[in-house]
């Protein structure tokens, strides 16, 4: 049994504005235990990257409230620490990989002098051994000649290479957690494929924790061991990915799973979708959020908020926030 | 030397030897046939700077080829006069990947649907304003969506938008450039149901452009697979997702499920490689698995494969006896 890397304990995030309080991530518990990788699912707006940004303590532009309980990275709390002692740890203990390589890369500097900064920063070390280190950093993402790579400018790589050396900058100093925001959605398949199997790969070889976020099901079932549905907000279902994918329990993820397209050897006749939109955080539904685009909600949904093992339990493989799961 | 397939009878667009090129890309589209039938959808996939959306852009006439034909209802759309060309843009409508880039922030709906119809002088006030409210019921949006603008939208609701634009002056051909790639999967089911539904009651033809081989899958009749400006295989959907015949479309289909396969390195990326250099080599060479010696001497032809009734062609020297022979030596 391994130790727990990274505890996210009631968290929430909210904006005030003129017309009320906007709830974003609604008291929202989670954990993950070093070496395994957990998808975050959800569709665009429900607050996927805003959890990732709270626990990273980066406060949203435009204001915004982040409360919680605790937020622990191998025991310790970080969600107390001032500015000054999380830079300490953001990039050493904990990282991010964003969606957009181009504009997390700095146009000006070299990718090696940018992951050298880095390590710099956190490891310290001559200037030998850092360079060391950075050229490692590439060879471990799959660069056959890292320092061709180490001396190229941003707009020299592909996207699909890019994105590779922001998750060599990110894992330069081995952190214990690593935090992926569709990494792979803006690449093509091919690319898509090769960057997610080097995130498996820093996963088994130095034990990093890895929280993936995704609106694409099949990118986390082929890289997570454990998965987490979220909808306006909330966490509806954690499940690992093999149950989750055999047997959806939440009516929303159930849904969720049948619009995957799929590549099969006949055309479907036809395809499957979740009527209805989904709301928007100044007009939420009372009591379940997903329940007015529900085929199985019945009057109690609508009234009051399902917490997890609200339904029938059949089996305590999972939680599931739903008074009748499937 | 060339088979243009497969054949459909009439054809509502044909694409014959196209070839475009950019200042700095010699060759982005490299002499590419096909033929897609009225009311049948034809995938076009390809990684990024394949040539996809060069032929698209191309077929609307928003770029010019420097060889090669494109018959639209049998007649060239190079030799249109602009009135011509006028009408023949009347029927054939785009929609592009990002919705709120393509719909304009300062109109409102009934704005940007009522554009095309003015344009092109279609029908009454009466007759438009009955037009625009029935065509965004048939995208599935309500009356009261007229009066807002693009940004009261979520994105599928916008992309809804940008396909009425699209469909008010009823179009014969719909051409899809990645229509549903920037969605989210639920989203992007409800676009693709619609997109099946406005082919059964209204026939329209799609020429679908996606590098996402799952989504092809859904609603495509026949598949078209790019390859840094060259088509390198074109097979019924069927046929296609079955059995692949070209190496690089068995790569993608590899790729699209995920096998992992040793031979997927990062100098190697698929993607990352422009539009060739015109040599006398197979295009795919430097990346095939079944390179023969040939392959980097000749360039292949397209062969016709005939496993069944229809047809089914692939630019690949491993479909042409003499050399399949040759490799059978090698590898003895």
């Amino acid at each position: 049994m391994s130790a727990v890397a990274l505890n996210v304990k009631d968290l929430s995030v909210w904006f005030e504005t003129q017309s009320g309080r906007l709830q974003i991530v609604d008291n929202i518990s989670f954990s993950i235990k070093a070496g395994e990788a957990t998808g975050l699912v959800g569709e665009s707006g429900c607050g996927k990257t805003m959890t990732a940004f709270a626990i990273l303590g980066l406060s949203p532009a435009s204001g915004g409230t982040v409360e919680s309980a605790g937020i622990e990275i191998g025991g310790t709390d970080i969600s107390t620490l001032s500015a000054v002692q999380r830079r300490r740890i953001l990039g050493r203990d904990i990282a991010m990989v964003f969606q957009q390589p181009g504009t997390a890369l700095d146009p000006v500097f070299t990718i090696g002098q940018q992951i050298s900064a880095v390590h710099r920063r956190h490891a310290g070390g001559g200037r030998n051994n850092t360079r060391q280190a950075m050229l490692d950093a590439l060879e471990q993402v799959g660069f056959g000649q890292p320092g061709k790579i180490a001396a190229a400018y941003p707009h020299e790589l592909s996207g699909g290479m890019r994105q590779l050396a922001m998750i060599a900058m990110a894992t330069v100093c081995k952190p214990a957690v690593l935090i992926a925001d569709e990494p792979s959605t803006a690449l093509d398949s091919g690319t898509q494929a090769l960057v997610l199997q080097q995130i498996k790969r820093l996963q088994a070889d130095h034990g990093t924790a890895i929280l993936l976020i995704s609106h694409d099901l099949s990118v986390i079932r082929q890289s997570c061991e454990n998965v987490m549905v979220m909808y306006c907000g909330r966490l509806l279902e954690k499940a690992d990915c093999q149950g989750l994918f055999s047997l959806a329990r939440h009516p929303y993820s159930a849904g969720l799973i049948s619009c995957i397209p799929q590549i099969s050897a006949l055309k479907p006749s036809g395809i499957n979708a979740i009527p209805g939109q989904v709301p928007t955080p100044s007009a939420l539904p009372p009591g379940c959020h997903f329940a007015p685009r529900c085929d199985r909600a019945v009057t109690r949904c609508a009234q009051s908020v399902p917490g997890f093992g609200a339904g029938s339990d059949r089996g305590s493989d999972r939680d599931v926030a739903c008074f009748r799961p499937l | 030397m060339h088979i243009n397939c497969p054949p459909s009878n009439p054809p509502l667009l044909k694409v014959q030897e196209l070839s475009l090129s950019f200042p700095n890309q010699e060759h982005a589209v490299d002499r590419v046939s096909f033929e897609l039938a009225a009311g049948k959808t034809l995938g076009l996939v390809g990684a990024s700077g394949a040539g996809k959306s060069s032929i698209a852009r191309t077929i609307l006439r928003l770029a010019e080829p420097y060889a090669g034909k494109i018959l639209f209802n049998g007649k060239s759309i190079f030799s249109m006069n602009r009135e011509q060309l006028k009408e023949a843009r009347q029927r054939i409508q785009i929609v592009f990947q990002e919705p709120s880039a393509s719909l304009s922030p300062r109109r409102t709906v009934a704005q940007t649907l009522l554009e095309p119809l003015r344009h092109f002088a279609i029908g009454d006030a009466n007759y438009r304003q009955d037009k625009i409210r029935q065509t965004l019921q048939t995208v599935g949006l309500n009356h009261d969506a007229l009066q807002r603008y693009p940004n009261q939208f979520s994105s599928g609701q916008q992309q809804r938008i940008a396909i009425a634009r699209a469909l008010v002056t009823n179009p014969e051909l719909l051409i899809a450039d990645e229509a549903v790639s920037a969605l989210d999967v639920s989203v992007q089911a409800q676009i693709l149901q619609l997109i099946q539904s406005l082919q059964k009651d209204h026939g329209i033809a799609f020429l679908f452009i996606s590098h996402d081989l799952a989504v092809i899958r859904q609603i495509a009749d026949e598949v078209a697979v790019m390859y840094r400006g060259q088509l390198l295989e074109h097979s019924p959907a069927d046929m296609f997702f079955s059995r692949p015949a070209h190496p690089y479309s068995k790569a993608l289909l590899a790729f699209a499920r995920f096998e992992s396969s040793a031979r997927l390195r990062t100098d190697q990326l698929p993607a990352s490689q422009g539009p060739g250099e015109h040599s006398s080599a197979c295009i795919y060479a430097g990346l095939c698995v079944d390179r023969m010696p040939v392959c980097e001497r000749l360039e292949p032809e397209y062969h016709k494969i005939q496993h069944t009734e229809e047809p089914h062609c692939v630019k690949c020297h491993l479909y042409d006896e003499v050399h399949a022979d040759d490799k059978l030596a090698d590898d003895n």
